[in-house]
């Protein structure tokens, strides 16, 4: 009787789900560096920061990237940068983009994205941006003149949605 | 009989608990994603207070008007000919006549709670011979005087700048005649 080879099989059944995803990152405006596009701390990154400088209402701003206007009793300053959105695995056409602040400024402060108004619950910027298209943010600062002086501060999350 | 009922019961509850699951699952596939980032923006906000002269209505139009840093020219004076447009001679003596004009101090202020300022003149240098200077009636030297003590920021404000010219002939502690002849004012305001 010959020997027979034992044999054995097996199957290794495997299951996934794919989620439909998109990223946002902030990038550097092109321009960064001149008057009204600053630099921004951790470029490229879901994460980054966005010295505005020392400003005074008669004296300007410490820095020469940020653009500084005096609007009546207010000073304004604004600088600019890249918001890039990618999708993945999704047949969305385009996302909204909205923003907010993370605490009510001081009285007479005002913080804007693209001219509008932040507060503490966000603000649609745009309802149908492009993905993979960078978008151009100006965040702007208005301070009336008899603000007391001290730093100002919000940390600013993007929100972005597929429509 | 009541087995085939029961079994009828139960097959409706799954049923329906199904349909229940499906359309929970496609409440969950619809939900759009989303992402998100966040900027930590800072500014510092300064104090500051800053002075510019502009040009009264009434008074002889400055140069770089709107500046803190201005001409103004009298032209040529005299104790009874004419003088330039927005001059005028309020006095003549016997031992002196004054030419006068007006001009306007803006001051304005960011970050202080300070409501108003304390304004101060001073010449730059001792008026040359045959000459003194008023803001206001103040006579002016080289240490700093108090112009106006509780202005309010943000307006023009008006003042007048006199000249008080010896009539003695030169040498004899007049002024010197057909010579241009210039004078710096500089001017404070410090916040009260």
């Amino acid at each position: 009787m010959p020997a027979v080879a034992q044999t054995g099989s097996a199957q290794l059944s495997i299951t996934m789900k794919v989620q439909s995803s998109i990223g946002l990152v902030f990038n550097n405006n092109p321009s960064v560096g001149s008057q009204g596009f600053c630099p921004l701390g951790n470029a490229g990154s879901n994460a980054a920061s966005l010295d505005l400088g020392s400003a005074s209402y008669n004296g300007g701003d410490s820095l020469t990237c940020v653009l500084f206007s005096q609007q009546g009793n207010f000073y304004v300053v604004d600088s600019a940068f890249d918001v890039l959105v990618t999708k993945s695995n999704t047949s969305s056409i385009s996302y909204q983009l909205a923003a907010q602040i993370s605490s009510v400024p001081p009285a007479n402060v005002q913080w804007r994205m693209n001219q509008r108004l932040l507060s503490n619950t966000f603000v649609v910027l745009q309802s149908a941006n492009n993905y993979s298209r960078p978008v151009t943010e100006t965040l702007e600062v208005r301070v009336r003149n008899d603000v007391p002086a001290q730093n100002l501060q919000e940390t600013i999350t993007f929100l972005a949605t597929a429509n | 009989m009541k087995s085939e009922v029961m079994k009828s019961v139960y097959k409706t509850i799954y049923r329906a608990a199904l349909i229940m699951l499906l359309l929970a699952g496609s409440s969950l596939s619809a939900q759009n994603p989303t992402a998100t980032g966040t900027i930590n923006a800072t500014l510092n906000n300064r104090n500051g207070i800053a002075l510019v002269f502009d040009t009264d209505p009434a008074g002889a139009t400055l140069g770089a008007t709107g500046t803190s840093a201005v001409t103004l020219n009298f032209g040529t004076i005299s104790a009874f000919g004419p003088l330039s447009a927005g001059i005028t001679r309020p006095a003549v003596t016997a031992a002196s006549f004054t030419v006068r004009t007006v001009f306007d101090v803006k001051v304005t202020q960011g970050g202080l709670k300070s409501t108003s300022y304390r304004l101060l003149a001073n010449l730059a240098a001792v008026a040359p011979t045959g000459f003194s200077y008023k803001v206001d009636a103040v006579t002016l030297n080289t240490n700093q005087q108090t112009i106006q003590n509780n202005a309010t920021y943000g307006n023009d404000i008006a003042h007048n700048l006199d000249l008080v010219v010896s009539t003695a002939a030169p040498g004899a502690g007049g002024p010197a005649v057909g010579t241009p002849l210039t004078a710096t004012i500089n001017f404070t305001a410090t916040a009260n």
